[in-house]
């Protein structure tokens, strides 16, 4: 299975980066942790803040981590190495190589996601997480690595990247539910911002953290970007005159 | 066999391939052959499927090669001109991943991969990233991988560019050898002696247009087999006959610079291409 190739090919290279990647993974929502977490504590609907966060910056890790994952290394491939040339000439069908980057790329997510629970377990907060927390955090994943290859077919140099990072998924790290509750928001961005991905995942990590109930619409949602953006990547990969 | 059909690409304004129309047979080595922009790279990136045509088409075997097309593409191995390769792969990996991409059994990878790393001298750096790779060594290394998948069809952009003599008059005799195989070899180069002495046939393009096909030889004859050479107001200019008798009763008669030798492919890529681009082209 092509697919199979792909996964190979993005093990060898968190095999190799490890260290880079679990840095960059820690560094970063880390800092969110002390400072809006332990630095300035406070409460939130009445339950310490840092409840409210951590579900938001593991879903935010989630995000970034297979964001990152796929779009540097397709935009690395695609325009500085050429190494996509490789892929596009051999026998193996280009939705499988789609499917393994998407895989792979949530993967990333997952781990990122996965440090934070892990650092977050010695604060003793009773959050829970469990295997449908995981399936969401997967499903998120999923969702920000096909976004991603669809960036990365649109960028038409390598500086375009991280372009794309500053405009999308800067502003949904802090407006999607991760830092403070979407409820404060005007009534027309309330509704707009509840309906991107990243709302979605927050919502529904926090919901399981606190032992809720958590009905399907969230996953609904992020099933519908998922579709969309495959569908999206696969037209790119099949039918754009020139990768 | 490869056959292209009218092949057209188009970037906006600009055509890089104009209705190019080939037909390549099985075990042929041919030369396609063209000043810089003429449309070598744009053809060989179509027939990779790296681009669509915006015209016409390309059939491999009778099949009609697109991104959908896993059957005719397994056919094919491609040798670009950039370095195409992950850089921070180490050698072994590239020939891995190749081998994956082609769904070979980990065990034949392994056998397969030692093979050509030996056979091309680059075993005692297997373990070493592409990122620290000389040159050669690169190009070496992506000869290996196309031939890691026993392709029927190698497509080689410019595979000589960059490499010093001693490596090309190597890569030569691979290229020979795998000929023998009775793999089709598509050819660009800019190294026209190299097309001359390796292809069967070739194909002269300027401006993505096809502007003549023939073997070398029958192209030379379109000359004269040979050339008299003399400097005329400070420019080289050389004079081409049928026969040799007629080509030294021509020199005899000319200035103590002039010089008789054998006609080229490149006399005849720069009469006719050159003659186009102007008195810089010649």
């Amino acid at each position: 299975m092509g697919i199979v190739a792909v996964l190979w090919e993005k093990w060898r290279e968190f095999r190799r980066d490890f260290y880079k990647i679990t840095l960059a993974a820690v560094i970063t929502p880390l800092m969110y942790l002390i400072v809006f977490g332990l630095g300035i504590q406070t409460t939130s609907h009445g339950e310490p803040y840092l409840n409210f966060l951590i579900p938001g910056i593991v879903a935010l890790s989630t995000m970034t981590g297979s964001f990152s994952a796929v779009a540097q290394n397709m935009s690395v491939q695609r325009l500085y190495e050429k190494a996509l040339d490789q892929v596009m000439v051999s026998p193996t069908p280009l939705w499988q190589f789609i499917m393994g980057q998407v895989i792979g790329g949530s993967l990333r997510g997952m781990y990122s996601g996965g440090i934070i629970l892990l650092l977050t377990l010695p604060i003793r907060t009773g959050l829970v997480f469990n295997g449908f927390s995981v399936f969401i955090m997967f499903l998120n994943g999923t969702v920000f690595a096909t976004m991603a290859l669809v960036f990365s077919f649109l960028a038409k140099s390598y500086t375009d990247a991280p372009r794309f990072t500053a405009y999308i998924i800067t502003p949904m790290s802090f407006l999607c539910n991760t830092f403070f509750s979407t409820d404060q928001m005007p009534r027309g961005i309330r509704q707009f911002v509840a309906c991107l991905p990243l709302s979605q995942t927050s919502g529904m990590i926090r919901g399981i953290s606190a032992g809720e109930y958590v009905g399907f619409r969230g996953i609904i949602v992020l099933l519908i970007y998922l579709a969309a953006f495959s569908l999206i990547s696969v037209i790119f990969i099949y039918k754009k005159k020139t990768l | 066999m490869i056959e292209l059909h009218d092949l057209t690409k188009k970037f906006e304004e600009f055509t890089a391939v104009d209705h190019l129309n080939l037909r390549i047979e099985t075990g042929e080595f041919f030369g396609l052959l063209g000043p810089n922009g003429a449309g070598k790279t744009t053809t060989i990136s179509m027939l990779s499927t790296v681009l669509l045509p915006t015209e016409g088409e390309i059939r491999i075997d009778g099949g009609k090669l697109d991104r959908k097309a896993s059957a005719e593409k397994r056919k094919l191995s491609v040798i670009t001109q950039e370095y195409s390769m992950r850089q921070d792969m180490t050698m072994d990996e590239v020939m891995e991943y190749q081998g994956r991409l082609y769904y070979m059994p980990k065990k034949e990878i392994k056998q397969k991969s030692d093979e050509l790393l030996e056979f091309a001298g680059l075993i005692e750096y297997r373990h070493r990233v592409v990122r620290h790779l000389s040159g050669g060594m690169k190009r070496k290394l992506m000869v290996c991988r196309a031939l890691m998948t026993e392709p029927e069809i190698l497509l080689l952009d410019e595979p000589t560019a960059g490499m010093d003599a001693i490596s090309r008059r190597q890569m030569w005799q691979l290229l020979r050898q795998l000929h023998s195989r009775n793999i089709t070899i598509l050819l660009t180069t800019h190294y026209i002696d190299e097309a001359q002495s390796l292809c069967d046939r070739v194909a002269l393009i300027d401006k993505g247009r096809l502007d003549i096909i023939d073997t070398p030889q029958n192209l030379i004859d379109t000359l004269g087999a040979f050339a008299v050479d003399e400097i005329e107001n400070d420019l080289l200019k050389s004079h081409y006959f049928p026969d040799r008798d007629e080509a030294i009763r021509y020199l005899s008669g000319a200035g103590q610079d002039a010089s008789l030798r054998a006609t080229t492919l490149e006399d005849v890529f720069v009469e006719r291409i050159g003659k186009r681009l102007g008195p810089q082209g010649k």
